[in-house]
């Protein structure tokens, strides 16, 4: 038998959120060793090559949430961190040649938004600073481990609030709604308080601009790859293909964990990236946990997204004044394609219209796909997590309906098709080792320690399950290991 | 879902001699609150031989290989010693330690118990079940129950037919002239309880009345069993308190009813331990008594000393033993007995006046169980 070895802190996945807090927790001075069950540490954050050379973004796409503190505390960007496109543009694209492009100019965004309703674009300035200004509010409670939250009237009456209620109640046109409702689309906007997902959104910061959208130059994996080296710098130990089987518990607290190898690992300290349920259900012995802990553990989400990767050997013509195409560009038809999307989903359904938002990182950053080629990514919101018949036999379904939107939105692009990778949620879970995670309003307001501690002692959750909501942002890595080496 | 009112299976019995016409529901079971005046069914109960009826018990039926496993883990006491025909008294406790049932933990067999609680928690019994597939059968409308208490308790069963000589938290099966019953002594009022089929229970009942009628029996509504419970200081959910709803809560601490001797610190490894033990240590309320320097029953009312709230009181009623209102309370571990509190009392129907009274700090229980000083 071998002696397992041991650590100081012992972190399970290597997400960004899990590189985040081993390097956090090296620079405290914890000897770290992470653990992570692929060939690869990234896990979301991939950046794979498809045909001809072309790489694409295979999971996450675009970047509205990295922590900033992350960013220059790990000093990503003396690490290689570099932006294609630092604040881009989120345009609606419908049915016919309808386009709303909303842009950082504010008059600019007023215009486009004036040719669907006058009044949304006398609206739009007053709704933009009220919400950054309650964002910036917000960050009290969302960018700090001992952020506490000050009871706030409007910010409870968002809390409570769905996000077609709240978007209604400021605008009239349906484009301008639909576009601003995917910002709340991990939830059903009739759902109480989806509007906080707005809220949240709006105190984010990319680049040094509230509420930006970035993309990473080199694909999402950039990140990835600057995080390592951060890793590097601190003395973490990074161990791949070492997946955790069940961690060591003893009298209620977490002394170690043991992992597909065969080997184990001691450590009085664990933090895992991994969703709560696995962390808890799977690999804990569940009778260390409360009976309502448990159970709050079945309840699954039944709601995920699903991944399109296309190579494509050119762009169609398109009218592009507004740069729309350098950004984020969302297929909803109105306000309440959310609302049957989430219905179709929840039921098990592929829904009848996606919803969908689309990059073509490629035309900022042309070295991800050969000359005059380029590469599309297609994140697919609001999908059921399970399907009747399993997924693998409503694949090709999925995609040729995602792929029909897609050609009736940005019509010629579909034949630009050379190549497609399609990621179903079971393939994203097979392929990331993640599940889709349940999104309790309720816990948006709560302190982070709430998130983060466990009912087990020395575990700490670290990954987007920790997180106020789920994104790329090593936020959760970051304040996890702030709370954890403050505990220990 | 809607709750259905059902009768009891002494309904015939209970509605004939219910001269009152007073009826109530508890767990959904209409029962009869006073048959003929509260206090002097309290005092039959104290000095002669009073009949109760269990019909609002929620009783379930629990068995599997790992039974024994889902009670240690639920119950705040170890049943792992309890051998077949006897019975404990423990809590249920959400994660954060917060009261959510009591119950009486009776073992059959091997695989087998039998729990009798006070009220239902069906979601959280049926989950935790559910997780040590352990089969659970509600059987509160199939069995019914008499509670025969009061000095003449037993001698009242041994005139009826039946042994008496059974020790407390213990139960028997009893052929009893054609009728099998369970006899058993889990009360907290002393006396005995006759278990039956729910189609036997007006023979039963119409045995122990006969058998009693020479010692005076009578039979006791939910309003003088309320004032034994006072007497005996014992807090019921849904009177005196609201059980722990939420999975993770941590009120109401045992502690703080007085039902801390309910659980076993050392017991490992029940649901909500770490809880518990979090909240008794910085306990700061405790379960007393206090004694009205009145006749009026004043619950749920603010108790103040020094122009500063101390405590409340949960039940409240008239003791006839006592002869003055007497209430549970909840109150600051420091206040211990003799200090004097006041409370007002709210205005009732005959005086709008309202009126301020004293009222002292009094130990529990007021009075010990009826049957303390059986002959």
């Amino acid at each position: 038998m071998t002696t397992p070895q041991s650590c100081d802190a012992l972190v399970i996945g290597g997400g960004v959120n899990g590189l985040t807090a081993a390097a956090y927790l090296a620079r405290g001075g914890k000897r770290t060793l992470l653990v992570e069950a692929r060939a690869a540490a990234g896990g979301l954050c991939e950046t794979a090559p498809l045909s001809d050379g072309a790489l694409g973004p295979m999971a996450a796409h675009a970047f509205y949430a990295l922590d900033p503190r992350v960013l220059k505390e790990l000093k990503l960007a003396r690490h290689g961190l570099k932006f294609s496109v630092r604040d881009a543009p989120l345009s609606l694209l419908r049915g016919g040649a309808d386009r709303l492009v909303l842009t950082r100019d504010v008059r600019a965004s007023a215009r486009s938004i004036a040719t669907h309703s006058k009044s949304d674009a006398e609206a739009w300035p007053r709704y933009r600073n009220e919400m950054f200004a309650l964002g910036r509010t917000m960050r009290a409670l969302w960018w700090n481990a001992n952020g506490k939250f000050v009871a706030d009237g409007v910010v409870e009456r968002i809390a409570r609030t769905g996000a077609a209620a709240w978007l209604d109640s400021w605008f009239e046109s349906d484009a301008l709604k639909a576009l601003l409702a995917f910002n709340a689309s991990l939830l059903s906007p009739l759902e109480s308080g989806s509007a906080l997902l707005l809220l949240w959104r709006a105190a984010q910061e990319m680049c040094g601009l509230q509420a930006a959208v970035a993309f990473a130059a080199g694909g999402p994996g950039a990140l990835v790859t600057a995080l390592m080296k951060a890793c590097e710098a601190a003395g973490v130990e990074i161990r791949t293909n070492a997946e955790v089987t069940e961690l060591a518990i003893q009298g209620g607290r977490v002394v170690g964990a043991r992992l597909s190898t065969g080997d184990g690992v001691t450590a009085p300290l664990v933090l895992s990236s991994l969703s709560r349920h696995t962390s808890l259900s799977q690999l804990a012995n569940r009778a260390a946990l409360g009976l309502a802990e448990r159970r709050a553990l079945n309840d699954k989400f039944p709601i995920a997204e699903a991944k399109i990767v296309l190579a494509l050997d050119g762009l169609p013509e398109v009218r592009d004044t507004a740069g729309a195409f350098n950004g984020g560009l969302i297929f909803a038809e109105r306000l309440e394609s959310y609302v049957l999307a989430h219905a179709d989903a929840r039921a098990g359904r592929i829904p009848q219209e996606p919803i969908m938002e689309v990059t073509i990182p490629s035309i900022a950053d042309p070295d991800l796909a050969p000359q005059g080629k380029h590469v599309a990514s297609v994140l697919v919101r609001s999908v059921p997590r399970e399907i009747p018949g399993g997924w693998s036999a409503s694949k090709a379904t999925f995609a040729a309906k995602a792929l029909a939107q897609l050609d009736s939105r940005i019509p010629g692009l579909v034949n630009r098709v050379i190549a497609a990778e399609v990621l179903t949620p079971e393939d994203l879970s097979t392929r990331y080792h993640t599940e889709a995670e349940d999104l309790d309003v309720s816990r948006m307001l709560a302190p982070w320690p709430q998130r983060v501690q466990t009912p087990i002692e020395n575990l700490f959750l670290c990954g987007a399950d920790a997180d106020v909501a789920p994104a790329i942002s090593g936020r959760a890595g970051r304040i996890a290991a702030t709370i954890a080496i403050g505990k220990h | 879902m809607i709750d259905t009112l059902r009768a009891s299976a002494f309904h015939a019995r209970t509605a004939a001699v219910n001269r009152s016409n007073a009826w109530g529901t508890r767990n959904n079971v209409t029962l009869p609150t006073v048959y003929t005046n509260a206090n002097d069914e309290a005092l039959a109960a104290r000095t002669r031989v009073a009949l109760t009826d269990l019909g609002a018990r929620w009783q379930l039926m629990l068995g599997g290989p790992r039974v024994i496993e889902l009670l240690r883990t639920l119950l705040t006491r170890d049943v792992i010693a309890l051998s077949p025909s006897n019975a404990l008294k423990a809590l249920w406790l959400a994660d954060g330690g917060g009261v959510r049932g009591a119950a009486a933990v009776a073992r059959f067999g091997k695989e087998s118990f039998w729990l009798l609680s006070a009220s239902p928690d069906v979601e959280w019994l049926g989950m935790a079940a559910a997780y040590f597939d352990v089969s659970v059968r509600d059987i509160s409308a199939e069995r019914c129950g008499l509670a025969i208490i009061g000095p003449y308790a037993g001698v009242t069963l041994e005139a009826a037919g039946v042994q008496s000589n059974l020790e407390p938290l213990a139960f028997r099966k009893v052929s009893w002239r054609g009728l099998e019953v369970l006899l058993s002594r889990f009360g907290e009022h002393g006396g005995y309880e006759l278990w039956c089929a729910a189609d036997d229970g007006v023979m039963v009942w119409d045995r122990i009345v006969r058998a009693g009628a020479a010692f005076g029996i009578e039979p006791v509504g939910t309003i003088a069993m309320d004032v034994l419970d006072i007497e005996a200081g014992i807090p019921r959910p849904h009177r005196d308190y609201v059980p722990a709803i939420d999975g993770s809560a941590s009120e109401p601490s045992p502690g703080s009813l007085g039902l801390a001797t309910l659980v076993d610190p050392e017991h490992s490894s029940f649901n909500g331990r770490k809880g518990f033990l979090a909240t008794a240590k910085g306990e700061t309320w405790r379960l007393a008594g206090v004694e009205l320097d009145s006749d009026c029953a004043a619950p749920h009312t603010a108790l103040i000393a020094d122009g500063r709230v101390r405590g409340r009181t949960l039940s409240s009623s008239y003791s006839p033993s006592l002869r003055r209102a007497i209430a549970l309370a909840q109150l600051e571990k420091l206040d211990r007995q003799g200090t004097r509190l006041s409370l007002t009392l709210p205005p009732s129907i005959d005086s709008t006046a309202i009126c301020v009274v004293q009222a002292t700090v009094a130990d529990l229980p007021f009075l010990a169980n009826p049957d303390s000083c059986a002959p």
